[in-house]
């Protein structure tokens, strides 16, 4: 095997455990920040990893016999790492080659829909519900999504994710760029399935939609492909619209992107913490908004600037 | 063997099949398995023809029949193009005659006489359309698939909307047909002939003379074609003809009817219209519409409730998918060979993936209404468990469909857009037309999402006796679901015969294929030199299979026991299958942001004159005035037999003398 696939090999590797392990302990430092902002002790910042564990061993109840309820769940989070495979970490993203940004969006969508399908082959009309509202605040979201990513690649001239972030990097910030980068960070509220938009799972009335027939191992992944996903988000986030600094060395630039992310998290768990949740039709319209933002991102993009 | 000698033959046995079915349509089942054999027998010789034609580049043109005094002569010739729609024709054919074979039993109360000779007519059409190369006899046998169709879309003679519905599909496409020949006979009046070659001379000088009536002919061009492509607002006929339509033949309007409008455009702008600027303006216009289309079709396919009739206006929104590649293809075509070569594939590959998944929805919906005679979704539910093969493809197609990777409406869906937003760094029009495209697959996506949920998954019905289709019903279905797959994760394959057909018709030179997506992997956009897109379908299956098991071995790793329990609904106790979502109910927030954008137009028919209608009733006029007049008379007969032997034969009596007395006097 050459070097250049071993590399490939490697560098998807490194990408699929730090969504993977580091996912959980990023939400454990949001819980206990938002355990402060609300004046709680809060749990321990591993509480994260000790549910997960203790949910992989609890018992399975199922509801229908289905083979998608049984399996939806494990490739919910297989999708979130093969996103993590797209998106650039620390250095331009491994399987760059395989998938640009518009594969990005639809990989993004997969690992939603996958989640909606598991919601509704558990026959809950609860889950039901949940998910609805799920694909109708994708709908609105995914939009802003797009439009941000659009930016880029009008900006650099190419699809290639990688060759985007090259082109931020040498040619710093320009107005169109830096607008798309505040939509995409609206986006990464919903993205992240926080409040105010954690409309779909919404514990009080819907007693958490699509995950109210999931429980063990099935919950604990699909919870981890939601933190990983978040992590995954904030990634992209920050390695495309804030890629300095840039030293070149992968080490030095991984670290930096881990503490971009740290800090926009936190920015998501600061909003999370100070807000109730909006209605769905309010966060449609909300996005709607925002999605004007993105727009007159591009026309910027478009003139040049 | 020549290629003539072998449509020829192919053709013959569509006709002779069509006879054999005729003659043993008493036998439903006999019947169907006939058709079966003939369509299959019959597509053997077209796959040669196909093969061929790929291999050599096309084949000669053959005249069969020249009408001199109108300039007209029936000339066959295939050229990879046809071959590619032949491919798409034959696979989609025998698929859904193979399907047709059970599910029209059940439609006892028309006879299958009715059914498979025309559909073999109508097989033998297609052929006839997509090899002739002289417009008249095009016209001929456009028209021959449009009657034959509306044959069979209007074959429950007993439903009205059925009949209504073929009504307005057969005076639609009519108007349409109008269009075609008003334009045909523009140019012939220059060119003095039908040929596609001579059409193409005399519309490029018309152009040049007469700009505005060579634009009048593409338009009234555009205007027949994009009617039976399915383009809104003229392909209105679509959504009501497909639901009643029996499901083999709502495969195959959507599958392949339908597609052939799209034949119809290529050829139009491909060899008829010169590249010039003015060709670039019809790409735009044609983008308009097909954006228009993919907006207005898809987010009124989210409103529907009924399976099939959503699926019609999903049909009308991945058209305009397949016009945007088209369109973005086409304005490129100029300037930009590589970039218009890229949007043209894309819009053909689009065309063969819509015929794989939309034949396999639609026949999953038809799979569906045969066991449950239910096409409202609202009423349905839980099917998945007792129809596993039916919901596992329809479950595929719908992913199809939704553009989701790696299945292969992504694929094409990746490369019509990605050509758009590479368009649209020069020209931000296809940057906007690209925004729409991303966010209505997203809306694609909702909608199955919701026909999956509401049909198959969620809760079954109590004491639900539904079975799984027989076999030669879930066959074509899990076939066509194969195909998704390996369209979707082998895309390159299929490109190079998209890149084949449209190299034979293209009046530009397109750039060899290995510089338009090279790479090792999959998919590589190269414009210039320079790597701009990419889409390796390999890769992600093989990346998405090993995090899969990776995800699933930690699911297991602990090995947790698994129970079975039932649902949980706030811990009242419901009998199965009463607390359900209807599909009416999902997303209402976001329908309501969007209701009326499909608006219904109910034209006020004109009322028929009384006057008229009293003096064409013959009935009032004539025949019950005749009517009483007659039965008056036979009751006034009537009361002369009283029924008492001693009167008869009085009359006896009487007529006796009465006879004496004559001939008493004339004697």
């Amino acid at each position: 095997m050459s070097n250049g696939a071993l590399s490939v090999l490697g560098l998807c590797a490194v990408n699929v455990l730090l969504a993977l392990l580091l996912a959980p302990l990023y939400e454990g430092i949001l819980r206990k920040l938002r355990a402060v902002i609300h004046s709680r002790q809060g749990p321990p910042l591993t509480q994260s990893y000790l549910d997960l564990l203790k949910l992989l061993g609890k018992e399975d109840l199922r509801t229908s016999p289905g083979a998608l309820y049984a399996f939806a769940p494990a490739l919910t989070l297989a999708s979130v790492l093969v996103l993590a495979t797209l998106v650039p970490m620390g250095t331009a993203p491994p399987l760059g080659f395989a998938g640009d940004i518009i594969v990005i969006v639809y990989v993004a969508a997969v690992s939603a829909v996958l989640a909606i399908l598991t919601a509704f082959a558990s026959q809950s009309p609860y889950a039901f519900v949940g998910g609805s509202r799920e694909m109708m605040l994708l709908l609105a979201v995914e939009p802003v999504v797009v439009v941000t990513l659009i930016v880029g690649a009008v900006n650099a001239g190419t699809l290639a994710t990688g060759d985007i972030v090259t082109w931020h990097t040498a040619n710093g910030p320009t107005i169109s760029m830096v607008v798309a980068s505040v939509a995409l960070f609206l986006a990464l509220q919903a993205q992240a399935g926080k409040l105010p938009f954690d409309i779909p799972e919404a514990d009080q009335e819907i007693m958490g939609g699509p995950l109210v027939e999931l429980s063990g191992a099935r919950l604990a992944l699909l919870r981890w492909a939601l933190w990983a996903k978040q992590l995954v988000f904030a990634f992209l986030l920050v390695e495309i619209f804030v890629p300095w600094p840039s030293t070149g060395t992968y080490y030095i630039d991984l670290t930096l992107a881990l503490a971009k992310v740290l800090l926009v998290l936190i920015l998501v768990a600061v909003v999370d913490a100070v807000n109730p949740r909006l209605r769905v039709e309010q966060a449609m319209r909300y996005y709607a908004r925002v999605a004007f933002v993105s727009l007159s991102a591009l026309a910027f993009a478009v003139i040049g600037m | 063997m020549s290629h003539v000698f072998l449509l020829g033959s192919s053709v013959a046995l569509f006709l002779l099949g069509a006879l054999t079915s005729f003659a043993l349509a008493r036998n439903p089942r006999l019947c169907g398995w006939i058709a079966v054999v003939f369509v299959t027998v019959a597509a053997v010789p077209l796959c040669g023809v196909v093969g061929e034609t790929f291999r050599t580049g096309g084949q000669p043109e053959v005249i069969l029949l020249h009408l001199s005094s109108l300039g007209a002569s029936w000339a066959i010739a295939v050229d990879p193009l046809s071959a590619f729609f032949l491919v798409i024709a034959v696979v989609v054919g025998v698929l859904s005659t193979v399907f047709s074979v059970d599910y029209m039993i059940r439609l006892e109360k028309d006879s299958v006489a009715k059914f498979y000779p025309v559909l073999l007519v109508f097989f033998s059409s297609i052929v006839g359309v997509l090899v002739t190369s002289d417009f008249l006899f095009f016209l001929v046998f456009w028209e021959l698939m449009t009657l034959t169709s509306f044959l069979l879309v209007t074959f429950e003679r007993e439903s009205s909307t059925s009949q209504r519905a073929g009504r307005k599909y057969f005076i639609v496409t009519h108007a349409a047909t109008l269009c075609m020949v008003a334009g045909a006979l523009i140019v012939w009046q220059i060119s003095g002939s039908f040929h596609f070659a001579a059409m193409r001379d005399a519309l490029g000088t018309l152009l040049d003379t007469q700009p505005v009536s060579g634009h009048l002919v593409i338009f009234l061009f555009v205007l027949g074609f994009a009617t039976k492509a399915g383009v809104l607002p003229m392909g209105d006929w679509l959504p009501d003809a497909h639901p009643v339509a029996p499901s083999g033949m709502s495969a195959l309007l959507s599958g392949v009817l339908v597609k052939l409008g799209i034949y119809g455009l290529l050829r139009v702008f491909c060899s008829f219209v010169p590249v010039s600027a003015s060709l670039q303006a019809w790409g735009v216009v044609v983008a308009l519409a097909g954006v228009g289309s993919l907006f207005i079709g898809t987010l009124a396919a989210l409103m529907q409730t009924d399976s099939k009739r959503l699926m019609a206006f999903h049909t009308i929104g991945q058209i305009g998918y397949v016009c945007l590649g088209l369109g973005v293809g086409l304005y490129c075509l100029a300037d930009n060979p590589a970039l218009a070569a890229l949007g043209l594939m894309g819009a053909l590959f689009h065309v063969a993936n819509h015929a794989c998944f939309k034949a396999c929805l639609f026949l999953g919906a038809g799979s569906v209404l045969y066991r449950t005679g239910e096409r409202d979704m609202n009423k349905l539910g839980g099917l998945g468990t007792s129809m596993p093969l039916t919901a596992a493809s329809s479950t595929i197609a719908s992913m199809s469909i939704a553009g989701v990777p790696p299945f292969n409406g992504f694929a094409s869906k990746w490369l019509i857009l990605a050509t758009c937003l590479l368009v649209g760094m020069s020209a931000p029009l296809f940057l906007a037309l690209a925004i729409v495209g991303l966010f209505i697959s997203l809306v694609t996506l909702a909608s199955f999402l919701k026909v999956l949920g509401a049909v198959f998954l969620g809760q079954a019905d109590e004491n639900s006796d539904v079975r799984e289709v027989p076999w030669t019903m879930a066959l074509p279905q899990v076939v066509l679901a194969a195909l998704c797959i390996l369209l979707g994760v082998f895309p390159q394959v299929f490109l190079w015969f998209a890149h084949a057909a449209l190299a034979g018709v293209s009046q530009v030179g397109l750039p060899p294929i290995d510089l338009l997506l090279g790479g090792s992997w999959g998919l590589t956009l190269a414009v210039s030199g320079i790597q701009v897109g990419f889409w390796a379908p390999s890769a992600i299956v093989v990346a998405l299979f090993l995090s899969g098991s990776l995800a699933y071995g930690i699911q297991r790793a602990a090995g947790a026991r698994v129970r079975h329990v039932p649902v949980w609904t706030g811990g009242e106790e419901h009998a199965a299958g009463t607390v359900r979502y209807p599909a009416s109910s999902f997303y209402l927030p976001f329908k309501e942001a969007f209701r009326g954008i499909y608006p219904t137009v109910r034209l006020r028919v004109p009322a028929f004159p009384a006057s008229l209608r009293k003096a064409l009733d013959l009935d009032r006029w004539l025949y019950m005035p005749l009517a009483r007049t007659v039965e008056q008379a036979a009751r006034g007969l009537g009361r002369t037999h009283l029924g008492i032997p001693q009167v008869y034969l009085l009359w006896i009596v009487v007529g006796a003398m009465v006879v004496m007395g004559i001939l008493l006097l004339t004697v």
